[in-house]
C-alpha cells in the first residue's frame, strides 16, 4: 500500500470518529403520556380517599388502568361511569381501575366519586407527582400498565367504554406473571 | 519547516482552547472555522514542503504530525460547524425532555425521590448528572436555578389543582420561574398557574433578600419571597389581590390561600464539544512524532 492511501484510509476513520458522535442517535421523542409507553411504571407510595397508605406496587401481577383525574374536568366526570362499567365487568379476569386524583383533597374527591357511584380505588395524589411522571398534557389521562408493571398504553383526554375496552382487552387475555 | 511547526501549534492551541473551555459562542462562529480550514490548507502546503526536506524515520514522523494536527483541526471543525450551541435545558421535577443529539433523554427527577438529573439511553447505563460530565462530544454539567414549589387551597381549607397551561408541564406544582418581569426597573424571575377548580389565574414573581430589602414598606430581616397576584379566569386583575408571602408562609388573596417554597432545582447545560478520542488520538499522534523527529534529528547529528 502507498503512502496516499494509508492517509486516505486513516482520514476516513478519522472522520466517521468525528462525524458519527454528531449526527447518530437522532430519536424521536413523543410528547404527553403517549411518550412513556415501554418503561416501568413509576411508583408512588400515595393515600387513598379514606387515608390509607396504597402504591402500584400491590397490584403486582394485575392489569392496572390508572385514570389520572380532579373534580373540576368535565370529561374526567363523563367518562367516570363506563370506568366503574369496565371495573366491575373485568375485575374477575384481573384488570383494575384506578382514579387518581390529582391535587384536590381527599374529602372533596371522596365525595365526588360517591355521588357518581364511583367504586373502583380512587388515590389522593396532592403533589400531582402521577401528573408529572405521565407526562400528561391535561385531564383526563389514561394510563395501562400490564401485569409486568411496564406502561403498555398512554391516552391524553377521555375514552369511550370501548376504547377502554380495546386497551385492555388483549392484556387481560395474556397469562398472568409468575 | 519552521513554519510547518508554527502551523501544527497554531492548530493544538487552538483546539485545545476549544476542548477545554467549549461553552465560548466563538467556537461557533464563521470566522473562527475558516481561520480553522486555514490553518489544515496552510498544514497540508508546508507538511509537503517539510516532507521533501527529510528522510527515513523523519519523514514517517512529519506524517504523523501532520495527520495528528490534521485530526484535531477537523475535529475543531466539526464541532464548530455541525454541533449545537450551547443549551440550558430546563425540566420541572419528573419531567423528561428529549435529547436528540445525544440520543437520549434528560430525566429530570421528582423531588421527592432525589435532585439529580439523569441521561437516559437505550442500551447504555444511565448517567447522572450530578456533576459536569463528559460523553463523547458532549459535555453536560448541572447549573442550580431557584423554583418556586406553590400550594393552593380554597377557602375552607381543601387543597387545590395547581395546573400550568402555559407551562413545559401541565400538571406541576413547581414554578420554574424561567421568564422575567420588570418592576421598579428589576428584572425579577416571573411564572403563572392556574387553579382550575377556583377559577383563578396566579402571577408569581420572585424577589431576593436583597431586593426585598430594597423594597419599601416591607419590615423584619429580608428574606427572599413570592409576590402572588391573584387573577379570575379572565385574566382580569381581582381587588385585594395581591400580597408578598415569604417563602413557606400562607397567605390570602383572592379567595384562595396560597404558599410557596422556595428551593433549588438543577437545570442542565449541555455543551457541544470537539470528539475527545479525536482529541486524545491527534494529540498523540503530533507528541509522538515530534518526540520521534527530535530523536531522530539528534542520532543524525551525533553521527555526522
Amino acid at each position: 500500500m502507498t503512502l496516499p492511501w494509508i492517509t486516505g484510509a486513516v482520514a476516513v476513520i478519522i472522520a466517521a470518529v468525528v462525524l458519527v458522535p454528531i449526527f447518530s442517535g437522532q430519536a424521536p421523542h413523543v410528547a404527553g403520556p403517549g411518550g412513556i409507553v415501554g418503561r416501568v411504571a413509576p411508583v408512588f407510595v400515595l393515600q387513598d380517599d379514606r387515608g390509607a397508605a396504597v402504591s402500584l406496587r400491590q397490584y403486582r401481577g394485575r392489569v392496572v388502568l390508572m385514570n389520572l383525574w380532579a373534580t373540576w374536568c368535565p370529561p374526567c366526570r363523563e367518562e367516570m361511569p363506563d370506568l366503574q362499567r369496565l371495573a366491575a365487568r373485568e375485575r374477575a379476569s384481573g384488570l383494575v381501575v384506578v382514579g387518581v386524583d390529582q391535587g384536590e383533597s381527599a374529602q372533596r374527591a371522596r365525595d365526588f366519586a360517591r355521588a357518581l357511584d364511583v367504586r373502583y380505588p380512587i388515590w389522593i395524589d396532592s403533589g400531582q407527582l402521577y401528573g408529572r411522571a405521565y407526562a400528561a398534557l391535561g385531564l383526563p389521562t389514561t394510563i395501562i400498565v400490564n401485569r409486568r408493571g411496564v406502561i403498555v398504553r398512554g391516552f391524553d383526554g377521555p375514552l369511550t367504554y370501548q376504547q377502554m375496552q380495546a386497551a385492555v382487552g388483549p392484556l387481560l387475555t395474556q397469562h398472568k406473571a409468575p | 519547516m519552521k513554519a510547518f511547526a508554527y502551523t501544527v501549534v497554531a492548530l493544538c492551541v487552538a483546539v485545545l482552547i476549544e476542548t477545554v473551555l467549549p461553552d465560548r459562542a466563538v467556537f461557533h462562529s464563521g470566522w473562527y472555522n475558516v481561520a480553522l480550514l486555514a490553518l489544515i490548507v496552510a498544514l497540508v502546503l508546508y507538511a509537503r514542503r517539510a516532507l521533501r526536506s527529510t528522510e527515513g524515520p523523519q519523514t514517517a514522523a512529519l506524517v504523523a504530525i501532520a495527520l495528528g494536527a490534521g485530526i484535531l483541526g477537523f475535529a475543531g471543525i466539526v464541532n464548530g460547524l455541525f454541533a449545537p450551541d450551547p443549551r440550558t435545558f430546563v425540566g420541572a421535577p419528573g419531567q423528561e425532555i428529549a435529547l436528540a443529539e445525544m440520543g437520549g433523554v434528560l430525566a429530570f427527577p421528582s423531588i421527592a425521590d432525589s435532585t439529580t438529573p439523569e441521561l437516559v439511553r437505550s442500551h447504555t447505563p444511565v448517567v447522572p448528572v450530578s456533576r459536569e460530565r463528559y460523553l463523547g462530544s458532549f459535555i453536560l454539567r448541572p447549573i442550580p436555578r431557584t423554583v418556586v414549589r406553590v400550594d393552593a387551597y380554597d377557602a375552607n381549607g381543601a387543597h387545590l389543582t395547581v395546573t400550568q397551561p402555559t407551562g413545559s408541564v401541565f400538571l406541576s406544582p413547581v414554578l420554574m420561574m424561567e421568564s422575567t418581569q420588570e418592576i421598579s426597573g428589576l428584572d425579577l424571575p416571573f411564572d403563572s398557574f392556574a387553579l382550575p377548580a377556583a377559577h383563578r389565574i396566579v402571577k408569581a414573581v420572585l424577589f431576593s433578600a436583597q431586593q426585598i430589602a430594597a423594597l419599601r414598606g416591607v419590615t423584619g430581616t429580608p428574606a427572599p419571597a413570592v409576590l402572588f397576584a391573584v387573577d379570575d379566569q379572565a385574566d382580569r386583575p381581582l381587588p385585594h389581590a395581591i400580597r408578598l408571602a415569604r417563602s413557606g408562609e400562607t397567605i390570602q388573596a383572592g379567595g384562595v390561600r396560597l404558599r410557596g417554597v422556595i428551593a433549588t432545582y438543577p437545570a442542565v447545560d449541555v455543551i457541544a464539544a470537539p470528539s475527545l478520542p479525536a482529541v486524545i488520538a491527534g494529540l498523540v499522534l503530533v507528541v509522538g512524532g515530534a518526540f520521534l523527529f527530535l530523536q531522530q534529528g539528534a542520532r543524525t547529528r551525533f553521527r555526522s
